[in-house]
């Protein structure tokens, strides 16, 4: 679904990802975790081009994103992606934040686009607040819409990142459910965390950032029950 | 104090109020879009819009509004550059047509290098995080300006561009020099017809302090209002 292929990005002189190669496939839960400062926000921005990557390839679909003279916008579409602030319109209401680009983007109409947000709403338990403004939600509410916003795109993959760190630990539980509900049902997801638990039982794979490379990868039992990599092995004990 | 000659006098501020206010709006409407475009030029990816802006800005601010308003009414006109006159326009507002847009655009290029400098001030402002959840949606550029980071943006500035308003209706005051009957020519034609020098002037001050005070009371409650719900 996604490849990369010797990504490269410094900022200035600082060298953050160092030669990236690696494939995300479909239906795979890919957990990355590693010290902050590793690279992981700017490897996962560098997959949808938030992040414009110094050098190397970002293959999407088969399509060559890092390219010029295609539209990457249509490319994003197809790409889910969840923030750690958020990110929700504060001008609008929760339903607007959904509608939106469904609207704008995929031609729905009004009532269509509704119809499809309140389903999701739904799903994350949040349809009575269609009407609210973010500002009146908890940051674990924000988080749902923000991840609903996402979804209603339709996207064949979702990108997050450190989706619950912004968060008080009380509502960390109700956006990781969120999350694993969405890998149950087959969703592709990318996701950059410091959830441990989360990465071992939700990741069908998960991949161990350092200094701007992947330092080690594999299943979440052999990655966490027996690490090859000295790195991987101190950073393991550290926060487990 | 003698204030008798307002009883033959007072239509003079009337029409001279209603002239400054239609100046002033007009002036705001094409300073505003001046200012909006200035301000996305110079947050433009390309470095000669953001020079051009740049250098509009800076001469406009350092230099003399009643020069810019010479240059524009006399200097155009000598390189034969005049603006259209409709003498059913002019019959309609009560003023030389061609005079009043000299009026209208000094002040409105004058002010659309302040406004650009707001909005500028007022987009930088959003979260950065705005663009990025936008664009992340597959939104275009220019649909996530306009949806997302104008909106929002304008919010910001609301409290700013009121004052904005509120200063081109106090130094519209200087299109009288070149004859458009706003309410301080009025005013002025009043003190030679009367050989009052000081009653007719403080009557044009507070009738622009009576513009001026409720708008600016206005933008305090707004402002109040919008922190309110945030």
């Amino acid at each position: 679904m996604i490849k990369t292929l010797d990504l490269r990005k410094s900022f200035g002189k600082l060298p953050v990802l160092n030669g990236i190669t690696n494939e995300f496939a479909k239906g795979e839960v890919s957990v990355i975790i590693g010290p902050s400062g590793s690279g992981k926000s700017t490897f996962l921005r560098c997959l949808n081009l938030l992040e414009a990557p110094t050098s190397g390839t970002v293959i999407f679909e088969g399509v060559d994103i890092t390219k010029a003279g295609h539209d990457l916008d249509l490319h994003r579409r197809k790409m889910g992606m969840v923030f750690q602030l958020f990110n929700l319109f504060p001008h609008m209401t929760v339903l607007e934040n959904v509608t939106l680009a469904p609207r704008k983007l995929r031609g729905l109409s009004v009532e269509e686009s509704k119809d499809a947000a309140m389903v999701l709403l739904r799903r994350v338990g949040l349809e009575e607040k269609a009407a609210a403004y973010p500002s009146q939600l908890s940051g674990g509410q924000k988080q749902r819409i923000a991840i609903v916003r996402a979804l209603a795109m339709q996207p064949d993959v979702m990108l997050f990142d450190e989706p619950t760190s912004a968060l008080d630990p009380e509502m960390v539980g109700e956006v990781l459910d969120v999350m694993k509900n969405l890998a149950a049902e087959g969703m592709t997801m990318i996701v950059v965390t410091h959830e441990m638990r989360f990465a071992r039982e939700v990741g069908t794979r998960v991949l161990f950032m350092d200094e701007g490379l992947i330092a080690e990868e594999g299943p979440p039992e052999k990655l966490f029950g027996s690490p090859e990599n000295p790195r991987t092995r101190e950073f393991l004990r550290k926060v487990l | 104090m003698n204030f008798s000659f307002l009883t033959k006098y007072w239509q003079f501020y009337l029409i001279g109020a209603k002239n400054t206010i239609l100046l002033a709006v007009l002036a705001v409407a094409f300073g505003t879009t001046i200012g909006i475009t200035l301000a996305l030029m110079k947050l433009s990816k390309r470095a000669p819009l953001r020079f051009v802006a740049t250098a509009y800005i800076e001469f406009i601010r350092g230099t003399p509004l009643l020069v810019q308003l010479f240059i524009i009414y006399y200097g155009l006109q000598a390189i034969g550059i005049r603006f259209p006159d409709s003498p059913w326009i002019s019959a309609a507002i009560g003023m030389n047509f061609s005079d009043f847009m000299s009026g209208v655009i000094t002040l409105g290029i004058n002010s659309g290098a302040y406004v650009g400098e707001i909005f500028r001030a007022g987009i930088q402002a959003v979260d950065k995080g705005q663009m990025e959840a936008a664009r992340s949606l597959g939104m275009p550029h220019g649909m996530a300006m306009r949806e997302i980071i104008i909106p929002q943006a304008i919010r910001n500035i609301l409290p700013a561009l009121g004052n904005e308003f509120i200063v081109v209706i106090k130094e519209s005051s200087i299109v009288s020099i070149i004859g458009i009957a706003d309410l301080m020519y009025k005013a002025d034609t009043i003190r030679g017809n009367t050989f009052q020098p000081f009653e007719p002037l403080l009557v044009a001050a507070l009738i622009y302090f009576l513009m001026t005070f409720p708008l600016s009371k206005l933008l305090a409650h707004v402002e109040r209002r919008m922190r309110a719900g945030d």
